[in-house]
């Protein structure tokens, strides 16, 4: 049984972005300029920028979405996950604007939109339909409450969700249409040399890497040797001999208070394959742009599409995926890999449903250190579960900020150098309010000056 | 339920616990890599410290973990100067000057002197 690469989600990869100049500058030419703003949370702090889902559209990471929704989408993936055409689809994709701005605007269907970002022309928009959302009941509906998802949900979703925030928190105008990037913008350092969008990854793969299996393993984390165990035991899944590579997608967005700085992030799990820890014929560190909803099973939903379309052949899961709170149950994302989740449109795990997923899930139980094994021990292997020494994330993070290096057996050194490297640029180790101010104004990226045709 | 605060001991505070009664208590974790005292922290006490600093939280293992870095050297500070781990009340009357160095710790912290 040998397996193969998963055909993109939806059919074909979706690729809008518009590589010659003169031709984007057309596009561009005599539209209606608008531009674009973060998402804020009540207390004025950006949560969310929709460039970042802009990016992952046009790219095809989101295949078969290819721009904001419309009205049926929209219900069609509140009601059971589904897109109009059928599509499996986990999240609203929306370009939101306040009835203030859309009154200034004047657009009306049919016409198309410049999207500017940090003054330059960035992409534009045609407008199929605009249509007004109640953002309470959008946030509420896309994860789920007790009472109509009781297969999973345990908590009702409030302010303290990050996720339920950024869509409570969207303008009541929607503007759907498909997008198209015209001005092709260029990712600043670190991000550059960790950018391969799908039709790039799915290259890259299969002709440089030879890769025929594939596995992906979700991060927002710099990587403890926890990681690095989980990684290397699922990656003896695969079919006749485990997977050929393992490929890292870090998700890049709106970052919270105490997480790790994202270039820390991804040069932490370059450092992984760099020094051989799993070498580099057989690991690769990418990301993707989206402000992570923590919707653990909904989430996993979209890990799945984005890894599909990048052309991986399995996708881990680990307890608690994507997850912050007790608002789902811990093996929600487990659950609906393996039965489904009816009152979410699942009768069956996505990868059994028409027009559902291809990519094959590999769920994964914990790791820990266990001192009479004497090794990285798997929870449902090791018997010595009252010995058990946790890798707590947090444990570590008060372990840095004490200016303590982590022994080897918990976080490699180059590990712990790439996180020292950018704490001496930050003067911080963690995200701070700096940080994120600056994110906020630099984004991850540089558009090059567009003179636009009057 | 309890909860505990775990204070790692690097070769400087191992120096200052050796010989008093709070050096059989050391834990060797992670293969004897790392070296950590365990205080144990009564529930409503454990209440007071989440509240007082915000990203404070219990971990899966029980463990209060995001407190800032002065709280944690006054934790170490109070059982060097007690030769005990009984010192949870002594740490929480400092708390006024802890939050004090709190607050410079939350915008910068000194990186580590490595290559
Ligand atoms: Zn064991």
């Amino acid at each position: 049984m040998i397996v193969k690469t998963p055909p993109p989600h939806g059919g074909r990869l979706v690729e809008r972005v518009v590589k010659k100049r003169e031709i984007g500058e057309k596009m561009a030419a005599g539209c209606i300029e608008y531009d674009l703003k973060p998402t804020t949370d009540p207390k004025g702090v950006p949560i969310r920028h929709v460039y970042r889902e802009i990016m992952s559209v046009c790219y095809g990471f989101f295949s078969p979405v290819e721009g904001s929704m419309t009205q049926n989408d929209l219900e069609g993936v509140l009601n059971e996950r589904r897109l109009e055409n059928g599509w499996v689809f986990p999240y609203p994709i929306l370009f939101d604007i306040s009835e203030e701005d859309l009154k200034s605007l004047d657009v009306k269907e049919g016409d198309r939109l410049l999207l500017k970002l940090k003054g330059q022309p960035f992409a534009v928009t045609d407008v199929e339909e605009i249509y007004k959302i109640d953002p309470l009941d959008v946030a509420t509906r896309t994860f789920g409450t007790p009472e109509k998802n009781p297969e999973v949900v345990r908590e009702a979703f409030n302010e303290k969700h990050p996720g339920w925030v950024i869509y409570k928190c969207m303008n009541p105008y929607v503007i759907a249409g498909k997008w198209t990037i015209v001005n092709e913008p260029k990712f600043k350092e670190p991000y550059d040399r960790f950018w391969f969008p799908p039709a790039k990854c799915r290259e890259v793969m299969k002709n440089e890497k030879k890769w025929r299996t594939v596995i992906a393993h979700q991060t927002r984390n710099v990587p403890h040797t926890g990681h690095e165990a989980l990684m290397k035991n699922a990656a003896y899944t695969g079919d006749i001999e485990p997977c050929h590579g393992i490929l890292v997608n870090a998700i890049i967005g709106a970052k919270r208070k105490g997480d790790y700085p994202n270039e820390a992030i991804l040069e932490g799990h370059e450092a992984v394959n760099k020094y051989g820890y799993i070498k580099p014929s057989r690991h690769m560190v990418t990301f993707t742009l989206w402000d992570m909803r923590y919707g653990n099973p909904i989430e996993s939903l979209l890990h799945g599409i984005i890894r599909q379309n990048m052309g991986c052949t399995h996708h881990m899961f680990g307890r608690d995926h994507a997850a912050v709170g007790e608002y789902y149950d811990k093996f929600a994302t487990q659950i609906l890999w393996t039965e489904g989740i009816p009152s979410f449109g699942f009768e069956a795990p996505p990868n059994e449903v028409d027009l559902g997923l291809r990519i094959i899930p590999q769920n994964m139980a914990e790791f820990w250190y266990c001192p009479i094994c004497q090794e990285i021990a798997y929870s449902e292997s090791c018997g010595h579960t009252d010995a058990k020494q946790k890798f707590s994330g947090s444990f570590l993070r008060g372990m840095v900020a004490e200016g303590v290096m982590p022994p080897t057996v918990v976080m490699r050194p180059e590990v712990y150098k790439a996180i020292v490297k950018w704490w001496k640029v930050f003067n911080y180790p963690f995200v701070n309010n700096k940080y994120l101010e600056n994110l906020d104004r630099e984004l991850e990226i540089d558009l090059p000056p567009m003179e636009v045709p009057a | 339920m309890p909860h505990y605060i775990g204070i790692i001991l690097d070769e400087k505070r191992l120096e200052q616990v050796k010989g008093t009664p709070v050096e059989e208590k050391i834990q060797p974790i992670f293969g004897g890599t790392l070296k950590m005292l365990v205080v144990e922290v009564p529930d409503e006490k454990s209440q007071q410290i989440l509240k007082e600093f915000e990203r404070a939280r219990i971990d899966s293992r029980g463990f209060i973990e995001d407190v800032p870095v002065a709280f944690r050297r006054a934790v170490f500070e109070e059982i060097a100067k007690a030769k005990s781990l009984d010192v949870i009340d002594n740490v929480l009357q400092r708390l006024p000057e802890i939050q004090e160095l709190a607050k410079k710790e939350a915008e910068y912290i000194p990186p580590p002197e490595i290559e």
